[in-house]
């Protein structure tokens, strides 16, 4: 037999407060803290994360290069991943559904014995499949020539609203106004993009 | 290249021969000449171009960390404070003072209209 207990809310016995709420639409409200023994699901936490990377060594000069090649998902040092994570082609990359995403993309380079005076990350997006695509998110620095090798590099953010995966999809581009190596590696996430879902679109 | 920037994997030797992501590796994990893979539709270099080509590098690598212009570079101040002894040499001195006025004279009245607290 089914038991069925109907309330509109519950409180302790020595307390003067409910500790849960529930209105006439089947909304449950917690006005204290709440604490969870088991495992929580169904609570809006972060239920997707993904980090990707440029596997290879490149070289940018005077211009700008779109990271089209070599992206791997970092798989050293016990990298993580939740759910169901991006893929890719061509370097464009597709979120596996839709909502509210983290995108952060980092990288460094260094010059040879010279110096970059402009030097630059970029995330682009696009809402219409990749038929144009929006400059979201940039860092920009320079790289002075103080040493054989000289270094530098930067991290950007955008945070893209997708509520259609098939038209909203992000894509990397580095910048240097002189000649760069980009330090990709397929041993540390040296150029490298991260996505997390925040939340729903 | 090593953490002191010194060439030493034939990807060091790959990104001077073209610009952008033109090559890649069949295996990200081993990168051998054999698993080089040409992206761009360009000419693959060969073995012994790539071996000879970091080798070179590694040379002139060598040669320039072992000069006298970079142990120099790396003993020397920096140049705001080799300047800022170059300016009290001046100011100790009347002489230079006057031979090298506009230096000495531009910095004193930055130096007077933000005297020290």
């Amino acid at each position: 037999m089914t038991s069925k207990l109907i309330v509109n809310s519950l409180r302790h016995t020595g307390a003067s407060a409910d500790a849960i709420t529930m209105d006439a639409s089947g909304n449950v409200t917690f006005p204290g803290n709440a604490t969870c023994s088991g495992t929580p699901s169904g609570f809006g936490g972060i239920t997707m994360a993904d980090i990707w990377r440029v596997t290879a060594q490149f070289n940018s000069n005077a211009g700008y290069t779109y990271l089209t090649s070599n992206w791997e998902r970092a798989d050293t040092g016990n990298s993580g991943q939740i759910g169901t994570g991006m893929t890719e082609s061509s370097g464009v990359f597709t979120y596996p559904s839709t909502g509210v995403y983290l995108v952060q993309y980092g990288a460094w380079g260094n010059t040879n014995s010279s110096s970059a005076h402009t030097v630059g990350i970029n995330i682009q997006s696009t809402v219409d499949n990749g038929s144009n695509y929006t400059f979201v998110a940039g860092r920009y620095f320079s790289i002075p020539n103080i040493s054989t090798y000289n270094y530098g590099g930067g991290t950007c953010q955008h945070i893209f609203d997708v509520t259609d995966v098939s038209t909203h999809k992000s894509r990397m581009v580095t910048y240097s106004s002189s000649s760069v190596t980009w330090e990709a590696s397929t041993s540390g996430n040296n150029v490298y993009v991260s996505f997390i879902r925040l939340g729903d679109t | 290249m090593d953490r002191n920037g010194r060439p030493n994997h034939i990807e060091d030797y790959l990104i001077t021969v073209r610009t952008g992501q033109w090559f890649s590796w069949s295996n990200t994990k081993n990168k051998i000449y054999a698993n080089l893979i040409v992206l761009d539709g360009g000419s693959k270099p060969t073995e012994s171009e790539v071996t000879t080509g970091l080798s070179t590098l590694q040379t002139a690598w060598d040669l320039e960390h072992d000069s006298y212009r970079s142990k120099r570079r790396k003993a020397y101040d920096t140049l705001p404070n080799q300047l800022d002894l170059l300016w009290h040499a001046i100011d100790a001195d009347s002489d230079l003072k006057v031979k090298f006025s506009a230096f000495y004279n531009s910095i004193k009245a930055v130096k007077d209209a933000n005297p020290k607290p």
